[in-house]
């Protein structure tokens, strides 16, 4: 029977205007989208490999000039632009883009003005995500608003209940045809989106994507299961369509404007971190302790004689100021991950963030690509250090004393550029994509286990007249 | 007999659960929205006064004139409540470098400490005004015809001698007398929120524009009025008309901004700022160089010992101390280097100055695609009077840029860049020669600078400690006053009129909308005189 339901409720949906409508728009918002990717993409790229250029020739002539500069020179790794961004882009235009290191320590990450331009308003990219998230979204709520109290008000209702026909079988035949339904758009859309990118040669299409592309799709699933599900139940509640459609409306303007939109007040009402210039006058006060105490001639220096016994001094005392810089930063780093993860949570009321949460996993960006740069670079900062010592200990004019800020009293003899040790990002593994899924799957099925049945206890006790 | 169809459709609305659920919405969201506004304004006001102070403390310790960098600092804007425009993306603080020309502010990250929560974004009135008002529209119009036609009350209407236009006229006062106060409610509850927040003040000129803003919100809603209006004239039944009422706002509010702006950046593209960087590295590489090269042309001192110095890559150098002729060597490098980098500054303004051209002309483009949908232009309107727009933001930018020439000029009338104090606060009498430096200081054990050299390499190769044997008065930077800089030219924000920089914004966005309302209330009526009622 509810085959038979799901047939009939897709036949009508097929042939309905808002079928139509959405479909026209969701495909032409997947080409448009892809397209305009390709292009981005393609600049960025180029801007990107320019850059790269740029700063492989400066650390090759620091390296080649002088290997204390190298160890001292504070540096930033900015990420490589994702060629899996036409999936979704998890707003990675707006997370900090640089991170700032050398080979003493990894000092921190910030927000330059390299990531967007900005004069323009902040946007999203019209990837996949964005389209189901708000497109698709939205085209399964017009299915499902009035799935119930539309077939209440046109009588068709309390004559398909007047046969022998379960109430949840009605109900489930109903929500999956509104999932088929949105699942035709989705993947009409992604396929045309793949088939651009195939033919236009400028991004690959690797067996990985493809993998991403097909757990894309599960989440799709998920998502508009979700979305349907809340669809439903509005149409429960209400009596009338119009009234569905109201409360429809509303649901999705506080999933998709209202929580995204108000995270950050929340972080600083809830989860409040300590202000940016506080921490600042903390360093200043920890570093202005170990001035006060650092022995006279710790800060003299000479360029000629790195055996002067003063460099010492300012080697041990810059190393305390160096020390006391990144302890209070990195307890400040944390807070500030933490803050963010709780915020996060605050929003998973919104299937929609709750989504754009379990895409970074999928693509391997947004936050998740962020803390594993972040972790990688400090591991790397080690492996930099190490190497630097080597070369250092193997130069009898250098008396080794480590200073991260100057190369006084290290070596300062040049060193083969092909033996310098480089960052490059790697992509995160399944594993700790799962990983950084799995809580959010279970939160979503939940989800969806929740508000579905609590839609089926409202409509068991429908009143149909 | 139009006030009568007003009359029956405003009463008609005023118990409908639309009215009740467009109600609640605006009554839960505005005051929300504002609140968490004028949170937001009064946390960047706590920054303002922080940077503010930070500027004042950094000019009142400086003790020579190549380490005064005043720093402007720009209050946030009241009206950045109602329309935040792109006063969240640009920074609120400008640092005056002789070596380089301001091109964009800083200081964005304090106003959001953790930059991760940039990953959210927010909301302000305006957007909310944007996104309810149109859909509060379109839901009271798309069934201004079907729903009459469909109960049959739109055929006995016109059964009587009444005219059709004053039947459509009388639906449209009917949804103005309905959406009027809901529009009032949220700028009168706005104002009473704001009117409680004891940190913001507005100016006469301020609340002259938030009334501008109020009757921008009705030509807003207006246009969407009649776009539903349309929509209801041109379909036979109400879901259809309410479907592609739905498809029309989610495209103008939802697609077309984000449309417009990854259109933009796909199309026009932009050189990538930290390859500008690199490029404008090499220039001061150059400029470098030829202080290197001129450098090689002076004669050297008689010792290089900068006893207590300190300086900075950019210039800035502060010495005590040193002999005479170092510190006469130091004044010929200022002589030259100073008035080169202010040039080299031209020069890589040139550069930087493309660079925002391409950025600017990159937004035009995203302006241009966004004008097809009428939030953005509202939201235009919105920020420009608001004063959170572009053009706001390139004033104040070349306002700084200004007060830079100022400065410069300043320093320039007074000799500053080839007087010692540029870079030392001792006095020019009492310089001494190396060799009497060293001979004080080494209480008479060294005469002069072979002696010491001497010394050195019999002690371990540090003659620091025969140095500090004898303290001379004077000779550390830290023992003078720091400079009095009441004659130095201070910033002063412009106060603007109400109507200042809103000449093209009313010629062209506000001329916009009315046109695009006209134009949609006549085809409406067109389709209205010929709408098929049975």
């Amino acid at each position: 029977m509810i085959k038979t339901i799901i047939i009939k409720e897709l036949q009508n949906n097929l042939y309905s205007l808002r079928f139509h409508i959405s479909f026209l728009l969701c495909i032409v918002i997947f080409a448009v989208g892809t397209i305009a990717f390709l292009k981005n993409q393609d600049a960025k790229m180029q801007e990107y490999s320019k850059y790269r250029a740029e700063f492989r020739n400066e650390l090759k002539e620091t390296a080649e000039s002088n290997a204390g500069k190298l160890a001292v020179n504070r540096r930033a790794f900015i990420w490589r632009p994702r060629a899996n961004a036409f999936i979704s882009d998890c707003k990675e235009n707006y997370f900090p883009n640089r991170f700032i290191y050398s080979a003493y320590n990894v000092y921190g990450f910030e927000l330059g003005p390299g990531g967007t331009n900005p004069f323009l308003s902040t946007f999203q990219e019209l990837n996949w995500s964005f389209i189901v998230s708000v497109v698709l979204s939205f085209t399964v709520l017009l299915f499902t608003f009035d799935t119930i109290s539309g077939e209440k008000e046109t009588g068709a209702l309390a004559l398909t209940l007047s046969n022998s026909i379960p109430r949840a079988t009605v109900l489930l035949g109903k929500y999956i045809s509104a999932i088929i339904t949105t699942m035709v758009m989705a993947i009409f859309g992604i396929v045309l989106s793949i088939l651009i990118v195939l033919f236009s040669h400028k991004v690959d299409f690797t067996s990985a994507v493809l993998m991403e592309t097909l757990v894309f799709l599960l989440l799709i699933f998920l998502f508009l299961s979700c979305t349907a599900a809340i669809g439903t139940l509005s149409s429960v509640i209400a009596h009338k369509s119009n009234v569905g459609l109201l409360i429809s409306l509303t649901f999705w303007l506080v999933f998709v404007v209202i929580i995204p939109n108000t995270a950050i007040f929340w972080a600083n009402k809830i989860f409040s971190i300590e202000h940016a210039d506080i921490i600042s006058r903390k360093i200043y006060a920890a570093q202005e302790e170990h001035k006060k105490s650092a022995p006279p001639g710790s800060a003299s220096s000479s360029d000629e004689n790195p055996f002067m016994p003063e460099h010492k001094l300012r080697a041990d005392l810059e190393t305390k100021l160096n020390d006391a810089e990144i302890s209070i930063k990195n307890a400040y780093y944390q807070d500030m991950f933490r803050q963010l993860e709780r915020t996060r949570l605050v929003s998973l009321i919104s299937p929609i963030a709750l989504f754009d949460y379990m895409n970074e996993a999928v693509v391997g960006g947004g936050y998740a690509r962020f803390k594993k740069v972040w972790s990688d670079l400090h591991g790397y900062q080690v492996q930099f250090l190490q190497f630097f010592k080597t070369i250092d200990a193997a130069d009898p004019d250098s008396p080794h004393w480590y200073n991260p800020w100057y190369d006084y009293s290290t070596t300062k003899k040049p060193v083969d550029f092909e033996q310098v040790p480089l960052f490059e990002e790697k992509p995160l593994s399944f594993a700790a994509r799962f990983s950084f899924l799995r809580n959010y799957l279970v939160v979503m099925i939940l989800y969806i286990g929740v508000v579905f049945s609590l839609t089926l206890v409202l409509f068991l006790r429908y009143d149909v007249r | 007999m139009i006030w009568k169809i007003a009359k029956k459709e405003f009463l008609l609305n005023l118990v409908s659960s639309r009215f009740v659920i467009g109600f609640l919405l605006c009554l839960f969201l505005i005051p929300f929205t504002v609140t968490v506004n004028i949170d937001d304004y009064d946390s960047r006001m706590r920054v303002y006064r922080v940077d503010k102070a930070n500027a004042e403390n950094s000019l009142k310790y400086v003790r020579v004139y190549s380490y005064l960098r005043p720093e402007v600092v720009k209050p946030p804007q009241p009206l950045s409540i109602f329309c935040q425009g792109i006063s969240g993306n640009v920074g609120n603080r400008v640092k005056i470098w002789l070596g380089e020309k301001p091109l964009f502010a800083t200081g964005k990250a304090a106003i959001r400490d953790n930059p991760l929560l940039n990953s959210f974004f927010s909301i302000d009135f305006v957007g909310i005004i944007a996104i309810v008002m149109s859909l509060l529209a379109l839901i009271f119009t798309y069934d201004a015809c079907t729903r009459e036609k469909e109960e049959g009350t739109l055929k006995l209407q016109l059964s009587n001698s009444l005219g059709r236009y004053k039947i459509l006229l009388g639906k449209v006062l009917g949804v103005y007398l309905t959406l009027l106060p809901i529009v009032l409610f949220c700028y009168i509850l706005s104002t009473i929120l704001i009117l409680h927040s004891p940190n913001i003040s507005f100016s006469a000129g301020d609340w002259g524009r938030i009334i501008l803003l109020f009757f921008a919100s009705l030509l807003y809603f207006t246009v969407f009025v009649f776009i539903g209006l349309l929509i209801s004239t041109r379909l036979k039944s109400s879901i259809t008309s309410i479907i592609v009422c739905l498809f029309f706002w989610v495209f103008f509010v939802f697609i077309v901004p984000n449309l417009a702006v990854y259109m933009a950046e796909s199309l026009k593209k932009v050189q990538s700022y930290d390859n500008l960087q690199y490029v404008l590295q090499d220039l001061d590489k150059e400029f470098q160089n030829r202080c290197d090269e001129y450098y090689k042309t002076l004669e050297p001192p008689d010792w290089g010992m900068n006893w207590n110095h300190s300086s900075d890559l950019y210039g800035g150098r502060i010495l005590a101390g040193c002999s005479s002729s170092k510190m006469e060597h130091w004044r010929k490098k200022y002589v030259f280097s100073v008035p080169l980098r202010i040039d080299y500054a031209d020069k890589k303004w040139n550069l930087q100055k493309s660079y925002l051209d391409s950025l600017d002309e990159q937004r035009n483009f995203a302006e241009m695609i966004s004008l097809i949908s009428p939030s953005e232009v509202f939201r235009l309107v919105s920020a420009s009077l608001c004063r959170t727009d572009v053009a706001s933001h390139y004033r104040f930018m070349d306002r700084v840029r200004r007060y830079r020439d100022e400065f410069i000029d300043f320093l320039r009338d007074r000799n500053i860049f080839s007087s010692f104090i540029y870079f030392t606060p001792q006095p020019q009498e009492t310089f001494m020669t190396a060799d009497e430096f060293i001979s004080i200081r080494t209480g008479g054990e060294c005469k002069n600078l072979k002696e010491l050299n001497e010394w050195r390499d019999a002690h371990g190769g540090s003659f620091m400690k025969i140095l500090r044997k004898v303290e001379i008065p004077g000779t550390t930077y830290s023992e003078y006053p720091f400079l009095d800089l009441s004659d130095v030219p201070v910033f002063r924000l412009q106060s603007e009129n109400l109507l200042a920089g809103l000449k093209q914004v009313f010629l062209k966005k506000v001329a916009g909308l009315i046109i695009v309302s006209v134009v949609f209330f006549y085809l409406s009526f067109l389709s209205f005189l010929r709408y098929d009622v049975r």
